[in-house]
């Protein structure tokens, strides 16, 4: 019988940095347990669409130097703070000045906040499923804290610029970790940006801890380029009547992976997931979610939508595990995708697991073309084809679009997402 | 300015138009009546390309170009503007943006500069009140949950944007209150010109009360049966279609 592939041994050699004590035992004990974790292979369910995407070659395992003033890169209209190879950059930040409210670097963290900080990370996320983070949590150099005290409200919204620098070829590990106090309120913005032309990975990991009442909205754009291997995980755990409302957007590359797992863990504690994925040429995208819902109580939203073109592959994969308790659940999860050639593949999978009887769930999957009737209106107007077809297409994700709270987000993403479909269309 | 000849056009393999000729002449206005499944649509649906039907035999010339090799946006560009019996509803597109896109692909096409959006919003709302339309409907979806009524206002808001050559209306009289078949009915007179001609679809002699038609034609089991001048459409009123040799429910014969 063939050994099944594990991480090689050279993803496991980096030193720890800067990092205060407590996080670079963290990662010493996690870089341990990963020594011989089996990579996913096309038999490992949850990532049985993916795997023949995933490639870590023993290149991509030196992390990619950082450090370098870059700025923002996107427009922003909000704080910002630019994280460079994974290493926070203060000079190109724009740091809130708000009571209540601390955003700090890792390396900058006393050994009793990082301690604080070791025991919580990773918590958000069912490891068994996200063996990617793992090697997060074993290789981050940085990282940034994000702490709300109770009632803490961040005025406007604050976007964290990660910029892969792929001068050489490397990878490089995202983190952040959000702990909202009672009733607090922000909004993070999360851009994957990348330059250089050389492959890389990026290995990103985002997780929220929502105590009762907190409100979060999280957008989440990967806007990487095509030499970037993208694979991200966001994890999140909320009390009582907190509130998620998640939007994320991304394009498609030679791996684009996201796992968002969601833990309704007190009554009234309730999240609208909106996602949206794009794909072209031979792209791939794979957005897998898991909403627990284990306290009753507890309302979750979730709608993705993907547009798959040329001989590109979308997935998705939506888990609803209603654990036993959680009488009076609401759940809906709806999934719509939009196929423009076909030679595009789409694999769309809910999984519902019920083990409480009196909730209310619902569900659905669909895979279509554009309409003919609608695209004969529009060109009997004279509009062009090309034009016709790339209206229709917006129009088949501008509803989540438009639902992104951040008016300066909207319209970069508007107009990046009109720009791919119409390059979609070309030639079409 | 257009002739159609000998006209023949199935779908899914079954005729439905066998053997149409008509001229018509700029400034003049058509009126093409007809029972129910004759092929009024399907006439409308081929003049402007849609693809679904397949044209078997004959031809259409505008200004004497042939228009079945044209694409649809093609001919709309040429000045063939189709009023739909069904409107179609495309949520997600908004109404404003689908006005703005297609009157620039037509500047753009007449040699006009673009219009910028601010010009196109007072254009479009002046538009909107000739045809008794809130300003609001622009900024809601192409169509969407708009009443039937509402739906007819906003072909015509279309037409009166998109400035034919031809405009053929597929009933738009249809399903309009009193109110509204006279909004629609000051609407297309609007369009009227010496140079602009008008094919309507209709079942009512009421709307050819407001639009007074130069010929009304009877198109029954895909063929032309009769043609003669607005007397004409008085006479099919009082009388049906029975006296011409068809019942009033005179489809073109299962395939
Ligand atoms: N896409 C199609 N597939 C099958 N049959 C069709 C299609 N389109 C039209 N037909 C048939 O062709 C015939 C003519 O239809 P058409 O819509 O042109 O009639 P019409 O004269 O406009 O009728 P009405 O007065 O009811 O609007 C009908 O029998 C109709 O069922
Ligand atoms: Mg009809």
């Amino acid at each position: 019988m063939k050994t099944a592939p594990t991480l090689s041994s050279a993803f496991l050699e980096a030193a720890a940095g800067k990092l205060p004590a407590p996080l670079q035992a963290l990662r010493a004990q996690r870089g341990k347990a990963l020594a011989d974790m089996p990579l996913p292979t096309r038999k490992t369910e949850n990532w049985k669409y993916s795997s023949r995407y995933l490639k870590l070659t023993d290149e991509l395992a030196a992390s990619l130097p950082s450090g370098r003033n870059s700025g923002p890169g996107l427009a922003v209209d909000g704080y910002h703070v630019v994280i460079h190879n994974g290493v926070l950059v203060p000079e190109a930040s724009d740091f809130p000045d708000v009571d209540g409210i601390e955003i700090r670097s890792f390396v900058d963290l006393d050994d009793d906040t990082a301690q604080h900080l070791a025991d919580r990370l990773d918590n958000t996320l069912d490891n068994n499923a996200v063996q990617m983070a793992r090697l997060n949590t074993a290789r981050f150099e940085d990282g940034l804290y994000i702490r709300l005290r109770q009632d803490a409200v961040l005025d406007r919204p604050l976007f964290v610029i990660f910029e892969a620098d792929a001068e050489a070829a490397g990878s490089v590990y995202p983190r952040i970790y959000v702990d909202a106090g009672a009733n607090s309120q922000m909004t993070l913005v999360e851009e994957y940006i990348s330059t250089g032309d050389q492959t890389a990975l990026v290995d990103a990991v985002t997780e929220f801890s929502l105590a009762d009442g907190a409100n979060v909205t999280n957008v989440r754009l990967s806007l990487e380029g095509e030499n970037i291997h993208h694979i991200g995980a966001t994890g999140a755990r909320l009390l009582g009547h907190a509130r998620l409302d998640s939007h994320c957007v991304g394009f498609g590359g030679p791996l684009r992976r996201h796992d968002l797992q969601v833990r309704l863990e007190a009554p009234g504690a309730n999240c609208r997931l909106n996602g949206v994925a794009v794909t072209q040429d031979k792209q791939h995208f794979d957005n897998h979610t898991t909403i627990e819902h284990v306290a009753p109580h507890c309302d979750s939203e979730e709608t993705y939508r993907n547009i798959a073109a040329d001989e590109s592959h979308a997935i998705f994969n939506g888990r609803i595990h209603i654990h036993k308790d959680a009488q009076k659940s609401n759940a809906n999860m709806s999934n719509k995708n939009l196929l423009l050639s076909t030679g595009a593949e789409i694999d769309t999978k809910p999984e519902l697991e019920i083990y409480a009887d009196d909730v209310k769930c619902a569900h659905g999957a669909t895979v279509g073309q554009l309409d003919e009737t609608a695209l004969f209106y529009l060109v009997s107007r004279g509009i062009d084809r090309r034009e016709a077809n790339t209206l229709l297409s917006m129009a088949f994700i501008n509803e989540l679009i438009e639902q992104i709270p951040v008016e300066a987000v909207r319209e970069t993403v508007q107009a990046r997402l009109n720009r791919f479909i119409e390059q979609a269309f070309e030639g079409a | 300015m257009l002739s159609i000849r000998n006209l023949h056009a199935a779908v899914d393999g079954k005729e439905i138009l066998k053997g149409i000729d008509l001229e018509i002449k700029p400034g003049e206005v058509h009126a093409i009546m007809g029972p129910n499944g004759s092929g009024k649509s399907t006439l409308s649906a081929v003049l402007a390309g849609n693809e679904a039907y397949e044209v078997t035999e004959g031809d259409i010339l505008l200004d004497g170009e042939n228009l079945l090799e044209k694409e649809t946006e093609e001919r709309a560009r040429d000045g063939i503007f189709l009023a739909f019996q069904y409107p179609v509803e495309i949520p997600g597109v908004s109404n404003l943006q689908f006005l703005r896109t297609a009157v620039n692909a037509m500047r753009v096409h007449r040699g006009l500069d673009e219009l910028s959006a601010v010009d196109f919003m007072k254009l479009a709302k002046e538009t909107t009140k000739q045809v008794d339309l809130d300003p609001a409907f622009l900024k809601r979806g192409v169509n969407e949950g708009f009443s039937g009524g509402e739906k007819k206002r906003n072909e015509i808001l279309q037409a009166l944007l998109l400035e034919p050559r031809l405009a053929i209306l597929d009933e738009t009289d249809s399903g309009l209150d009193i109110d509204a078949l006279k909004v629609v009915a000051d609407g297309v007179n609007a369009l009227r010109s010496p140079e602009r001609a008008i094919l309507m679809v209709t079942h009512y002699q009421r709307l050819l009360n407001h639009i007074v038609p130069d010929f009304v034609h009877v198109l029954a089991g895909g063929r032309i049966v009769k043609s003669g001048g607005r007397e004409l459409a008085l006479e099919l009123e009082e009388r049906g279609y029975g006296w011409l040799g068809i019942k009033d429910s005179d489809e073109v014969e299962a395939g």
